[in-house]
């Protein structure tokens, strides 16, 4: 059974457009013009408890906008979604008590205070009895290696560790659903690693459901077998991640390594040459033509070596992106 | 799975619901009250300044209505306000401002902070009450120095009158006094939360000082042309003249009739008052549209 359904949820925004110079700023005191943004645009969709979805998107996509609905931060414009039976903008406290939000970008803790302040006041907002909080925060802080950390000021920790703390600050109600909004913003390799394993980790042992959007591949790679592309507001993908590549790229990479550092002229009409660098070079071919096109290349040429891959997914995705934004806005 | 076991949400929620509310909101004020403590501490000369320069403003304005009091006997022929009756109205003032300070100002304040950046979301996500949350998560400790200086003020006004206020007076003081919090705490949030609509609002504080302007005066010198029609519409419609007014009536003096129909009046003000700026709070959060991340 679906823990999160989503029928034709949209939200819209009116914006002010606010003119250049003094004289339209002054005018805008009289008469205003607003346009209207809309953020999500009737999205369909359902997730199973257990699942590890990621959102994928451009900025400005409606991904955040998406988890906020859910979290019901924000009320739609129309649509209905339900979260584990809940309708999210009603606000139960019966809801609010089972779900939680991390954002990358926003925290939560105080700022002036240790992070162990922050959880205590948690524990009594979500009326954790002492002996659970006291296990829950045990284990998180373990499994998150901070613990030597909880008496310092959060103004004082690192990015990487305050997002530690973040997380720990969510996860100690034990949610059995969490929204994830770009966990791994601006952490450096080796942070964006103990985050995606303490995810991978705790998804897995706890079971929960988790909507994750972030800008990192490795992120989604590393987590999500399944993944929600969402563009102006619509979603154009719901599938798994390879088959990003079978749906939306065209091509394959052809990689030929000649016998000799003197690579044969003319190969410009198997594919486009993408690098050379003799004796390698790169073709981006079609990928339905893969067959022929390697006769033709060994009926012609000695080649000493010869692999055909997929092209990076990240250029993938880059490229779904920058189509979309050339289409013309949906109306 | 054995479906007449309860799952582990509902042995949650089952726990959760377990302590009362009253005693799981009293917890979570006090947490607040703690934390602010802990983090006012930690900038202990930021709060030593604090406290001096609050004592200091308050010995400024009691030195300035003290040089008054050498030119006149009283505040207006008859009205029974003279030097240690309105000392007593200056430290119900105090009383009523310190508590709006220490617990409601930092936070209606931030609120429009809040609102605009869109750290309001967290606020939405916890299991409670939102406007509880917004409204006292930060206690200003230091204001709280104000409210001894108040009762100071008030121990030594009565001595000088001579007046010993009997059980009621003393029971319903602090109920007025906490009628006078309640009523400028809803005009205050009813102000932050259409920071929600107008996106910013920075005239809080300026607001809070002209309405505080005419609470902080007796009402009988609202009289005459152009003070019937303030004493009128400051009494009725935005009920500020009643916030120190009726606490102070109390303390120093037997009520007449009409001041005790404005007693009255002043806790059905306080109820109106705190009914519809939870309306307005209510209204307002629909219409949150959070800030981008």
């Amino acid at each position: 059974m679906a823990i999160i359904e989503i029928e034709r949820l949209a939200k819209s925004y009116r914006v002010y457009q606010k003119k250049e110079g003094l004289l339209a700023s002054v005018g805008g005191l009289f008469r205003r013009q607003h346009r209207e943004v809309q953020a999500v645009r009737d999205i369909d969709l359902h997730v199973e408890a257990g699942e590890f979805v990621a959102f994928l998107g451009p900025n400005g996509a409606g991904k955040t906008t998406t988890l906020k609905l859910l979290s019901g931060v924000i009320t739609p414009t129309r649509g209905m979604a339900r979260v584990m039976g809940h309708v999210p903008w009603e606000r139960s406290n019966a809801y609010r008590r089972r779900f939680a939000l991390v954002m990358g970008q926003k925290n939560q803790l105080w700022w002036d205070l240790p992070a162990q302040e922050s959880f205590r006041l948690h524990q009594q907002i979500y009326g954790i009895e002492a002996a659970e909080f006291e296990r829950v925060r045990d284990e998180l802080t373990s499994l998150l290696d901070v613990r030597s950390l909880l008496g310092q000021p959060v103004r004082e920790l690192s990015l990487g560790e305050r997002m530690k703390m973040e997380l720990i600050a969510a996860l100690l109600h034990s949610p059995e659903v969490l929204f994830l909004d770009e966990p791994t913003i601006g952490l450096d390799v080796i942070a964006q690693h103990n985050i995606q394993t303490f995810l991978r980790h705790y998804q897995e042992t706890r079971g929960i459901t988790i909507l994750l959007t972030s800008h990192y591949m490795k992120d989604v790679a590393a987590l999500c077998r399944r993944v929600v592309i969402i563009a102006r507001g619509r979603i154009v993908y719901d599938g798994s991640l390879s088959g990003i590549i079978d749906q939306f790229s065209g091509h394959k990479v052809v990689t030929l390594v000649f016998p000799t550092e003197v690579v044969p002229t003319g190969l410009e009409r198997f594919g486009e040459v993408i690098s050379h660098q003799a004796p390698r070079v790169k073709l981006k071919v079609d990928r339905n033509g893969i067959g022929e096109l390697l006769s033709a290349i060994l009926a012609e040429h000695t080649i000493e070596d010869v692999s055909v891959e997929d092209p990076p997914l990240e250029e993938v995705i880059a490229e779904v992106f920058s189509s979309i934004a050339k289409e013309p806005a949906p109306v | 799975m054995n479906s007449e076991l309860p799952t582990r949400y509902e042995i949650r929620t089952e726990r959760a619901s377990a302590r009362s509310a009253p005693s799981r909101y009293g917890a979570v004020f006090l947490m607040f009250a703690r934390n602010s403590l802990v983090r006012d501490m930690t900038f202990r000369a930021n709060f030593i300044i604090e406290v001096i320069s609050a004592l200091s403003w308050m010995s400024m304005y009691l030195g300035f209505y003290i040089l008054i009091f050498e030119y006149t006997p009283s505040i207006g022929a008859g009205t029974g306000w003279g030097k240690y009756q309105f000392f007593a109205f200056l430290a119900t003032t105090l009383f009523v401002n310190s508590i709006v300070e220490a617990f409601f100002m930092p936070n209606t304040e931030e609120l429009s902070e809040l609102i605009r950046s869109g750290g309001l979301d967290f606020a939405l996500l916890k299991p409670i009450d939102t406007q509880f949350l917004v409204s006292l998560q930060r206690v200003d400790w230091s204001s709280l120095a104000n409210f001894l200086f108040a009762a100071c003020l008030l121990g030594y006004s009565l001595l000088k009158i001579g007046h010993v206020p009997g059980w009621p007076q003393l029971l319903l003081y602090p109920l007025y006094v906490g009628c006078g919090v309640g009523m400028l705490y809803s005009l205050m949030i009813t102000l932050a939360a259409t920071s929600i609509w107008l996106g910013r609002n920075q005239t809080l504080y300026d607001f809070w000082f002209y309405i505080t302007n005419f609470s902080r005066y007796p009402r009988e010198i609202y009289s005459g042309t152009y003070g019937t029609p303030l004493n009128i519409a400051f009494t009725y419609i935005l009920p500020v003249l009643l916030v120190v007014n009726v606490p102070a009536w109390l303390m120093v003096r037997p009520l007449n009739a009409e001041e005790w129909s404005l007693a009255v009046y002043a806790l059905v003000a306080t109820a109106a008052c705190l009914a519809l700026s939870r309306w307005v709070f209510g209204r307002a959060l629909l219409s949150y549209r959070s800030a981008s991340s």
